[in-house]
């Protein structure tokens, strides 16, 4: 896609902004445009944060970094692994998905509130977002939060620009809170769980004192998929354990013989520890180079499977689960069945489904984000008018 | 928090002592979350808090009480969990028995409540009046529930539903008169026989009595003793409460003038609780105030002062103990481990109810004066007693003794009554049909 | 509105079941403020509904005829949250008590916003569970409050606030209309409006019901008393353990004057010849809680600590916590005080704690500081006579200057106990009129009339004009 504006400051930004505010020219904003995202949004020009790039200040004695938004992921990430410190909530890295080629940002990472395994135990990434920097659609430079680990100081915009994909404000800088690296991981595969006794399984394994940091069932469909088919037999119900060398391996200890009444139990070491989890968090099985319909759903951990088993009896479908079931990446075989997928939901107690991937065809006619109820759209269409009364953010995708 | 009297009125000592106990309050609203009838009723104006609000504009503005602030102020059990709790040190205590006093001066209750008010305090503070009343009462059981009907007499037909079935005699420890030990005398003590109880259940001060006889204690049922005041001293009645304080300190003194005295010994936490603050409540008397504070400083509930006997360590028995906490012993005197030592020690298997801090609703009279929060607090207190699967329910005053007995079919004892029993003594008469 | 209290007061009564209507000129005295006592305004009524239709027509009434509202929960703010305005009815959420449903398998209880944040942990600490933000009035502060003030706590440090830990409310919008946000499922479908209502102050509606989060209680945790010579040697002590990667689940300060006012209440065994003196508490099995420990102790040695004593026992350990959960109203022992919030980044602690003493001293005021260490949010408790008018000036004008020195050293004004009234005219020294205009704008999305709560959080120079 054809970038029109990369400003390279804050006030370039803002007054690009201003400008195209005065036309009503609609703006697509991206930070590396890597994440494919799935809603038809009709705008005049590209806007790319891309060039707003840099890290503004890091302070690992006090687990706080800011950057400009259009700081690559990765180079962040090198940054804190030279502290051993990590961004906890585990952005995915969206370029299996989407196939795309270019340099996924922070920017983007907090837009789109990107969350992997972690989430279930470390919070989601508006979780991490201390303050931020952002242009609203009049172009007026807005700050939020702060660098401060608790800050209840006025509205807390920053959660509600985290996840509004750039639609009530062009992000320019972001200040986050980072956490130690693990020294060690370990994961506990649990074999031969069918879905509902994974989910029986990980609440149990949930409520128990082992700080397990994420919890994810792979079935068989999948199973062979991740880590070059090293995981062994049959369906895996995965339990990531991460701390000191020494908690860790006691953890593992008791959490295996407390798992081993329901199946045979194996345990993963460090690198391959690490490795799955990576490849749960890029979901590896469905980066394949297809355009086959790809929903993100999350409803309550205990009902994910009913999901997937009242889905299976309508259509074609694979999927695997992580969150401890209750975020469910769900491929579809051919049709997106969009209404199928959201009238289930809704009957298992609500919950939500993001498309993450679909051909142009499909994105042009299913709502991407799960529509929402009357009164709620009508608060979300007004956030969205104070924010950007001229709608020129990302037309079309949200509020 | 902030005050604002006048220096005239800081001259009367009343006012003076509250005016320093609300500027300790620094309004922090601990006391609500675990006050009896805000958790019940859901409103400020139910919970320390807000009495201690609502006093406070009273006595600033010198203002009569009005309905509103009476309405409040009765609906307190003055169970005391506030003063628990509070980090302050507010001694809400002294402050609500103030504001009664002041209501009981400046404002005139409706006729309904003023008799039902004037009928408890000339009948429950004297055990012969009581006694008869009780046997009044089993002839007017059958027309209790009419009596409720009838708005003003509601309290009537209350009493009757709380009134034993069964009335005893008068009983061997309330005679004046000084209960010996052969052998080694360990101390000697005066015991507070009181009003209410002896009528109730005079199995507990004859256990008291046998038990300190078998450790060695000599008791003495002081002459010209009777209630200690507690009762119409609750109700806001300050110069009969003081009248009966002094009688009472007159009549211990004399049994350490006589032949020395260890300690005072009360089986009822809810007239310890007073005891305690006679010297207090007698503080202005400059006759009464030394000798006040002395009584006070010898008062001890009888599992403070077994606590202190050194009872040996007995073997475990069959029998599980649900432990309820009088207000007046864990809030009131802050005796909260000494019976459950006991207790355990004798052989019980004791066992803490769930929020344990909440009052039972029984509260000297406010099970009669304000039945619905009662029956509320009490169906709560029970079905918390219940859930720990205990034999049997143990506590140290009458008041609770009586309101829960009527909830439940557990058998409910002094703790005094088993302790006499685990060291000796008969088993008692409650626990006769069970193993 | 004055003039028309007898009818909104006959009107309300209409809505309400009986008993559930404050109007009594001497019962509404009682409702003029919350804990943040310097500040007092007798409502118009005070409305106790038991559900949340009676919410709705509450607030329906309201709307139509432009009443302003001020939710109240157990009214335990240090802000002035609760505090309501002459014209205001206040909806007090303490009828609504219910716990409504608890999901051990899926880890959340929904229970309605009276409930107190302490009930949660006792409904499910049978079952192994607890709610995990515990401000230090968790004994009587609702969960609706804490929404209200996205409260935190001394074990947020570890586990997050109240933000953190909040799945989903039903809420009440200023015309009555009910809806509902988040749920078991985590993270929203649209823009995250929960995470924009959890902190509003009562601003964008009121919150009648949530759903929170419940985690599996550790295996142990063990509280551990660590003292110091000096205040600077103990912050110092808490930067380098943050900074070397331990993230203990709790690293509590408190200075000598702390120290004296809450062993007087708890009488916990708090070390009393020390200056400053941390509480950390480390948790997980024997031997993880030993380990962490030992690295805490060996960085504790190097800043030169002069006590460590470590809690023997469950019940020593629960009195350590009521001792440090109850500071600020032992406090009233001694003194009236005001509390500040203000949180400033860790490497900014001893220079902010020694610069507070000398602005304290330089107003001739006495200070107290108990405060979350471990994540910078510091707790000066200005002592002062309320009863002195001067004195009052004066712990005000000294409290301004303590926030103002957080906001420069690179933090903000408040932490975990909300602007409310008491830092509202303060809100210009962090954000720029532009900001506040945002803010402002996306209230406006929720409460166009401006009649929730209105009084609170915003400089009134510089509202947008209706």
């Amino acid at each position: 896609m054809n970038i029109d504006f990369e400003p390279q400051t804050e006030d370039d930004a803002a007054a690009i902004v201003r400008a195209a505010a005065q036309r009503s020219a609609r703006l697509r904003i991206q930070g590396g445009g890597t994440r494919g995202i799935c809603a038809a949004i009709e705008a005049d020009a590209v806007l790319s944060t891309r060039k707003l790039s840099g890290i503004v200040s890091y302070n690992p004695a006090e687990m706080t970094m800011s950057a400009l938004a259009g700081t690559p992921a990765s180079e962040i990430e090198v940054k804190l692994a030279e502290h051993r410190q990590m961004l906890a909530f585990e952005p995915m890295d969206p370029r299996g998905l989407s196939g795309a080629t270019g340099e996924p940002t922070i920017g983007g990472v907090f837009a789109t509130n990107s969350s992997g395994p972690r989430r279930l135990s470390a919070g989601a990434a508006r979780d991490h977002l201390l303050g931020l920097r952002f242009v609203n659609g009049e172009g007026i430079v807005i700050k939020s939060g702060g660098r401060v680990m608790k800050n209840v100081t006025g509205l807390d915009l920053v959660k509600l620009l985290a996840g509004a994909h750039g639609t009530l404000g062009l992000m320019t800088e972001v200040t986050f809170k980072v956490l130690p690296l693990p020294p060690a991981s370990a994961t506990i595969v649990l074999s031969s769980l069918n879905d509902a006794e994974a989910a029986g399984a990980m609440a149990r394994v949930m409520s128990m004192p082992s700080e397990v940091s994420s919890a994810a069932h792979l079935p068989e469909s999948v199973r062979g998929r991740f880590i070059s088919g090293r995981l062994p037999d049959g369906p895996a119900t995965i339990f990531r354990l991460e701390g000191l060398p020494a908690t860790v391996s006691a953890r593992a200890e008791k959490l295996t013989s407390a798992c081993a009444v329901a199946g045979p139990v194996t345990v993963l070491e460090d690198q391959d520890s690490r490795a799955l989890w990576r490849e749960v968090r890029d979901v590896k099985p469905y980066a394949d180079g297809t355009e086959r319909a790809l929903w993100c759903v999350s409803v309550a951990p205990t009902v994910g499977h009913q999901l997937v088993a009242a889905l299976r009896l309508e259509t074609g479908v694979d999927a695997f689960y992580d969150w401890q079931g209750g975020r469910v990446w769900l491929r579809m075989e051919a049709d997106p069945e969009a209404d199928l997928v959201r009238r289930f939901i809704k009957a298992l107690g609500g919950g939500h489904a993001r498309l993450m991937r679909a051909s142009s065809a499909v994105r042009a006619v299913t709502p991407a984000f799960e529509p929402e109820t009357p009164a709620v759209s009508v608060l979300s269409a007004r956030l969205r008018e104070k924010f950007d009364p001229k709608g020129i953010f990302n037309p079309g995708l949200m509020g | 928090m902030q005050t604002s009297f006048a220096p005239a009125q800081l001259a009367d000592p009343q006012i003076a002592t509250s005016e320093q106990i609300l500027r300790k309050c620094v309004h922090c609203g601990f006391c609500t979350a675990t006050c009896p009838t805000y958790v019940t009723l859901g409103n400020e104006l139910d919970s320390p808090r807000g009495r201690i609000y609502l006093i406070k504009d009273m006595l600033e503005n010198d203002r009569p009480a009005d309905e509103e602030v009476v309405t409040h102020i009765d609906r307190c059990l003055s169970c005391l969990s506030c003063m628990t709790t509070c980090p302050s040190g507010v001694n809400y205590m002294h402050l609500v028995d103030h504001a009664r006093v002041h209501i009981e001066k400046t404002y005139e209750r409706p006729l309904g409540d003023r008799l039902v008010r004037a009928v408890l305090a000339a009948v429950l503070p004297y055990p012969g009046r009581f006694r008869l009343a009780l046997k009044a009462a089993g002839l007017g059981r059958p027309f209790a529930g009419l009596l409720k009907r009838i708005g003003p007499l509601k309290p009537f037909g209350t009493m009757l539903d709380l009134a034993p079935s069964k009335v005893a005699p008068a009983s061997i420890a309330d005679t004046p008169g000084t209960h010996r030990v052969d052998g080694l005398k360990r101390g000697r003590v005066a015991i507070l026989s009181g009003c209410a109880q002896p009528v109730l259940r005079p199995e507990i001060n004859e256990a008291t009595l046998r038990l300190l006889a078998r450790l060695g204690v000599e008791v003495v049922v002081p002459e010209n003793a009777g209630c200690c005041g507690a009762l119409v001293h609750h109700m806001g009645r300050e110069e009969q409460a003081l009248e009966a304080a002094r009688r009472m300190v007159d009549a211990w003194l004399k049994v350490k003038v006589d032949g020395g005295l260890d300690a005072v010994i009360i089986t009822a936490s809810g007239c310890g609780t007073t005891i305690k603050d006679y010297g207090h409540m007698l503080r202005l008397d400059p006759d009464y105030a030394e000798k006040a504070a002395e009584v006070s400083a010898l008062a001890r509930d009888i599992t403070e002062y077994l606590s202190g006997l050194e009872l040996p360590v007995l073997e475990k028995r069959a029998l599980t103990v649900a432990y309820h906490s009088a207000c007046s012993m864990q809030h009131g005197q802050k005796i909260t481990m000494a019976p459950k030592v006991l207790l355990s020690n004798a052989g019980f298997t004791v066992r803490d109810p769930g929020e344990g801090h909440l009052c039972c609703g029984s509260a000297g009279t406010y099970n009669i004066l304000q039945p619905e929060i009662s029956t509320t607090l009490k169906a709560r207190k029970i079905r918390n007693i219940e859930a720990t699967k205990a034999d049997i329910i143990a506590t140290g005053n009458i008041g609770c003794i009586t309101q829960i007995a009527t909830g439940t079919a557990m058998p409910i004892l002094h703790t005094v009554e088993l302790l006499d029993w685990a060291y000796g003594g008969p088993k008692p008469a409650l626990l006769e049909t069970r193993d | 509105m004055l003039d028309r209290r007898e009818t909104i007061v006959a009107d309300l009564a209409d809505l309400l079941p009986p008993g559930c209507l404050v109007s009594d000129v001497r019962g509404l005295v009682p409702f003029e403020t919350d804990a943040f006592i310097a500040y007092r305004r007798v409502p118009l009524a005070v409305a106790l509904p038991e559900t949340t239709a009676q919410v709705a027509a509450v607030l329906k009434y309201c709307s139509r005829y432009g009443i302003p509202v001020v939710p109240r929960g157990a009214g335990t703010s240090l802000s002035g949250g609760a505090i309501p305005q002459e014209d205001a009815v206040v909806i007090g959420l303490s009828k609504m008590t219910r716990i409504l449903d608890i999901d051990f398998p899926n880890r959340t209880a929904t229970v309605e916003a009276g409930v107190t944040n302490i009930s949660i942990s006792e409904a499910v600490m049978p079952e192994g569970f607890f709610y995990a933000p515990d401000p230090s009035s968790q004994l009587a502060c609702t969960i609706g409050g804490n929404i209200g003030m996205n409260s935190g706590g001394a074990h947020c440090l570890k586990y997050g606030v109240t933000t953190n830990n909040l799945l989903g409310v039903k809420m009440v919008l200023f015309d009555g209309t009910i809806i509902e946000l988040g749920g078991k499922a985590l993270d929203a479908a649209g823009y995250d409006l929960l995470g924009l209502v959890c902190g509003s102050e009562g601003q964008l509606g009121i919150v009648t019901e949530a759903t929170v989060r419940l985690l599996a209680r550790p295996e142990g945790a063990r509280p551990v008393l660590f003292g110091f010579s000096s205040s600077e040697e103990a912050g110092a002590c808490v930067a380098e353990v943050i900074g070397s990667g331990i993230i203990p689940v709790a690293i509590e300060f408190m200075d000598k004057p702390a120290i004296g006012i809450c062993e007087a209440f708890a009488k916990a065994g708090y070390p009393m010849d020390v200056e400053a003196l941390l509480i950390v508490e480390v948790e997980g099995s024997e031997a993880e809680m030993d380990a962490t420990l030992a690295s805490i102790i060996d960085i504790a040695r190097r800043h030169g600590v002069t006590t460590i004593r470590e809690s023997q026992s469950a019940t020593e350990a629960a009195l350590i916590w009521k001792g440090r959960k109850s500071a600020f109203g032992a406090t009233g022992r001694i003194a009236d005080y005001i509390c500040m919030d203000g949180t400033v980044p860790l490497s900014k602690l001893s220079e902010v704690l020694r610069k507070t003493g000398e602005i304290a001293a330089r107003y001739g005021l006495r200070v107290a500081n108990v405060f979350h260490a471990g994540d910078g949010n510091m707790h000066p408790l200005i002592l002062y006579n309320i009863n002195d008018p001067e004195d009052a000036a004066r712990a005000e004008a000294a409290g301004n200057d303590i926030l103002k020195l957080c906001v420069d050293a690179g933090g903000c004004l408040t932490g975990e106990h909300g602007v409310g009234i008491e830092k509202r005219d303060l809100m210009l020294h962090q954000f720029t009129q532009a900001d506040l205009n945002q803010q402002m704008a996306a209230r406006a999305a929720f409460d166009p009339q401006w009649i929730m709560n209105p009084s609170k959080v915003f400089p009134l120079e510089g509202r947008p004009t209706a």
